[in-house]
């Protein structure tokens, strides 16, 4: 064991020496890093602030409310999400988040606004959250009204104002919670009407959400002073212009719903790809290593102190330490970005990391270890039987061929129909097994499942080892042309031709 | 007690066979050199002797034991085609090697660092080893060679690539090995080297021993020759085996005399004396290693004198 040790902590070094291992390394960390930046100084923002000049003073608490009443309904609908995902129902059965709806109405939301809103419901929840919930988090307003700047022409009709106004459009604005973009001002004159419409101003980057928002509410309640009008009582009239048709909208179970699939298979199919780059790239490297050593006559040397088994072994155990760095720094930088910081990568990993159950680690750990050890055998083999990176190249594009094109077909199926057919069937050839039971852990598979594929696996890893182990050591000191298929048989069944 | 013991050897490839029937010993102590030419079948025993290779039949006894990893702590092996690992530093390669002979790795880097100095290479302790020149490379080889003080140190071809600066820091180095109590084996078909070192030799000829003993009784196998000048041509005389005429210089001529086998210049010296055989001069000739090998082995080997 002490020789095993030492051959893979020289390996381990060799490779962690290379520029190749750095770049690799740290391509994704730096990814995350630059995501981060990119996404804080260049996502467009999507909080700003409008003000409103309204001369009729009919509308602009009607538009207030109806942006309130968005706001509170996007929260609420959230807030319904997490307390289903972490089961807090029973917190407050009667609430209208403790039952899974994700649509409200607006007297519903009326009533909820009143009682305090988001905010006092996250305060009923927030003490009955499990510890390994994340917290709930209130996200701000995407729009806020302002109070109209100091010095701005509010009452000289709408072209004093525009021009009053113009500097605050291409700048910041004080608005309630500190400053903001100001990407809308509207004017509604006394007298609306053909000659005198309403007046909008936006900023460079005009909100189409908000422009409609507005735009429905000033619509909405000049029908119903024209329902007024002809004759109909103001109470009356403000029911059919608030009648909306009844809908109950409910999500899915967790597991159960396309988007828990979707957000559930983030980092095992991102395993998938993190084990095919790794042991691909790291594979060379060490193939690259072995025909230094057969090349250069090295082995000899190596040969007259430890056996070739150990020389083997050592090898896995280096390189397979070198794929756990590659992981190990990949997701603590992807778990470490989604749970220090806000950005894309956050977005992503944080639900998926929620989403995955304890067990389901340890299971994707194992075939991840184990799709490593598989192939990284396979580039030792080859390793011996060459001579050259030339003689190497020619052995290892059927075997690259032969690994890549069904993982990237099935990953293309997976995508589709986590548990069809391919996938399936894929999941029981050992030398996919690790590929496909990652791709489909995210759709769920049963914990019999993992545990009967887990032992063909290693069964198949062991018997890998001993056959392909008599290939490497046979094949070591070889010199001149690669055996034959017969060859190839015969060293792995023990016949030593050395 | 041998430290080395092959008994009937053979190792074939398929149908050839690369050591036939060898049989010899290695006593403990002293410089023992394993000659042939290239392809006699050197490197394969060697090879057997590590347990890198098992034979097809017969028996080795190495430091008393069967061949195998377990007496890499006791053994420094050098072999003929020389590689390190190119982005290891000097001393962590010999460090390396050291450890894989199971030394701790304080020991294995004060050993290395001797020995660095020693080859001097000081100044080169913390560069890659593809920084190195040849000659430097194979240095730090030898060095991870002898890093556990190995009481069999194994070298097989050690001076071929080396500089003649070189060859003789490494001819020190081995008699120094030797004095301290290793048992130094090396193989080599520069017959030089091996007259300079050895005490015992065996001889291989295609993968089969054609003698084993001292240089001495290696160069007896010969029969003795000698350079005299004569008036009379000594043919005739007792113990000379023929006789080959030279240049004549005032009557006096020089020939190239070939001994009977068991006769030695001393005894036609004294006969010729004793005959009143005129002589005005008499040049008796040491047969090296080189004509030994040429002798039991043939012209067709390939050696280097």
């Amino acid at each position: 064991m002490r020789n095993i040790l030492l051959v893979a902590a020289r390996e381990y070094k060799q490779i962690a020496s290379t520029r190749g291992f750095w770049v690799m390394l740290l391509v994704l960390p730096v990814v995350i890093g630059l995501s981060q930046v990119a996404g804080r100084f260049f996502r467009p923002t999507q909080e700003s602030a409008y003000v409103i000049v309204d001369a009729s003073g009919d509308y602009a608490p009607a538009i207030e409310r109806r942006l309130e009443i968005n706001y509170q309904r996007s929260e609420l609908s959230a807030l319904s999400g997490y307390v289903q995902r972490w089961k807090l129902g029973s917190v407050q059965p009667d609430a209208l988040w403790a039952k899974g709806e994700r649509w409200f109405t607006d007297d519903q939301m009326d009533q909820f606004i009143a009682s305090g809103g988001i905010v006092a419901a996250v305060e009923v929840v927030k003490p009955h959250a499990p510890s390994e919930a994340p917290a709930y988090e209130i996200d701000k307003r995407n729009y806020v009204q302002a109070a109209m700047p100091a010095g701005v022409a509010a009452d000289q009709g709408p072209d004093a104002l525009k021009e009053s106004l113009e500097p605050f459009l291409k700048d910041t604005i004080e608005a309630p919670d500190g400053p903001r973009p100001l990407s809308l001002a509207v004017y509604i004159p006394d007298d609306m009407g053909p000659a005198s419409p309403v007046r909008m101003w936006t900023n460079s980057t005009p909100n189409a959400t908000l422009v409609d928002n507005v735009r429905n509410e000033i619509t909405r309640v000049m029908r119903a002073k024209a329902l007024e009008a002809s004759g109909l009582a103001p109470e009356t009239a403000t029911s059919i212009e608030n009648i909306s048709a009844p809908i109950m909208l409910s999500a899915p179970q967790q597991g159960a719903g396309r988007e828990q699939v979707v957000i559930r298979s983030v980092l095992p199919l991102a395993m998938v790809y993190l084990l095919l780059v790794t042991v691909m790239t790291t594979g060379s490297m060490m193939l690259q290593g072995v025909i230094e050593e057969k090349s250069n006559k090295l082995l000899e040397s190596i040969l007259a102190s430890i056996h070739p088994g150990e020389l083997m072994h050592g090898k896995l155990i280096g390189l397979g330490a070198i794929g756990l760095t590659i992981l190990g720094v990949w997701v603590g930088a992807a778990v470490g970005a989604a749970l220090s910081v806000q950005g894309v990568v956050a977005d992503i990993v944080k639900p998926s990391l929620a989403a995955i159950e304890p067990w389901m680690f340890a299971a994707m750990l194992f075939y991840f270890v184990a799709g490593y050890l598989i192939i990284s055998m396979l580039y030792l083999a080859i390793g011996a039987l060459s001579n050259s990176l030339q003689d190497a190249q020619s052995y290892l594009m059927p075997v690259v061929m032969i690994i890549m094109l069904p993982v990237v077909f099935m990953m293309v199926s997976v995508a589709q129909q986590p548990n069809g057919v391919f996938p399936v069937v894929l999941s029981w050839i050992p030398l996919y097994t690790p590929f496909a039971m990652l791709a489909r852990m995210g759709a769920g598979v049963s914990m019999m499942e993992v545990i009967a594929t887990g032992a063909m696996l290693a069964a198949f890893v062991v018997i890998e080892m001993i056959l392909l182990g008599r290939l490497f050591q046979a094949s070591l000191l070889r010199t001149g042309q690669p055996p034959k298929l017969g060859g190839f048989i015969a060293m792995m069944f023990g016949k030593n031709t050395a | 007690m041998a430290v080395l013991k092959l008994d009937h050897v053979v190792k074939r490839f398929g149908d050839f066979t690369a050591v036939n029937d060898l049989s010899f010993e290695v006593p403990e102590g002293g410089i023992f050199g394993f000659l042939g030419g290239n392809g006699a079948g050197k490197t394969t025993s060697l090879r057997m002797v590590l347990d890198i290779i098992r034979p097809t039949s017969g028996a080795i006894e190495v430091l008393g034991r069967k061949p195998g990893r377990e007496n890499a702590s006791q053994i420094g092996f050098l072999p003929e085609e020389r590689g390190l690992y190119r982005r290891m530093t000097v001393l962590d390669t010999i460090v390396y090697f050291g450890r894989l002979k199971g030394m701790e790795a304080a020991t294995a880097k004060k050993e290395a660092t001797r020995l660095i100095e020693r080859f001097g290479l000081s100044e080169w302790t913390k560069s890659m080893v593809e920084k190195l020149s040849k000659g430097m490379s194979q240095k730090v080889q030898v060095a991870a060679a002898m890093v556990n003080s190995p009481r069999l140190l194994i070298l097989d071809e050690p001076f071929s690539g080396l500089d003649p600066v070189n060859q003789k820091v490494l001819e020190d180095l081995v008699l120094e090995m030797a004095a301290a109590g290793s048992t130094v084996v090396f193989s080599t078909h520069i017959m030089q080297h091996a007259e300079r070192l050895t005490d015992r030799i065996v001889l291989l000829a295609r993968g089969r021993k054609v003698f084993e003993g001292t240089q001495e009784e290696a160069r007896a196998t010969l029969p003795g020759r000698l350079r005299l000048e004569s008036q009379a041509d000594p043919a005739g005389m007792p113990g000379v085996l023929s006789a080959k005429r030279g240049e004549t210089d005032t009557g006096w001529t020089s020939w190239e005399v070939s001994l009977a086998p068991g006769s030695s210049p001393g005894q036609l010296l004294q006969t010729c004396t004793a005959q009143g055989f005129a002589l005005r001069a008499f040049e008796s000739q040491r047969p090296s290693l080189h004509d030994v090998f040429i002798h039991l082995v043939g012209a067709g080997q390939e050696t280097v004198q």
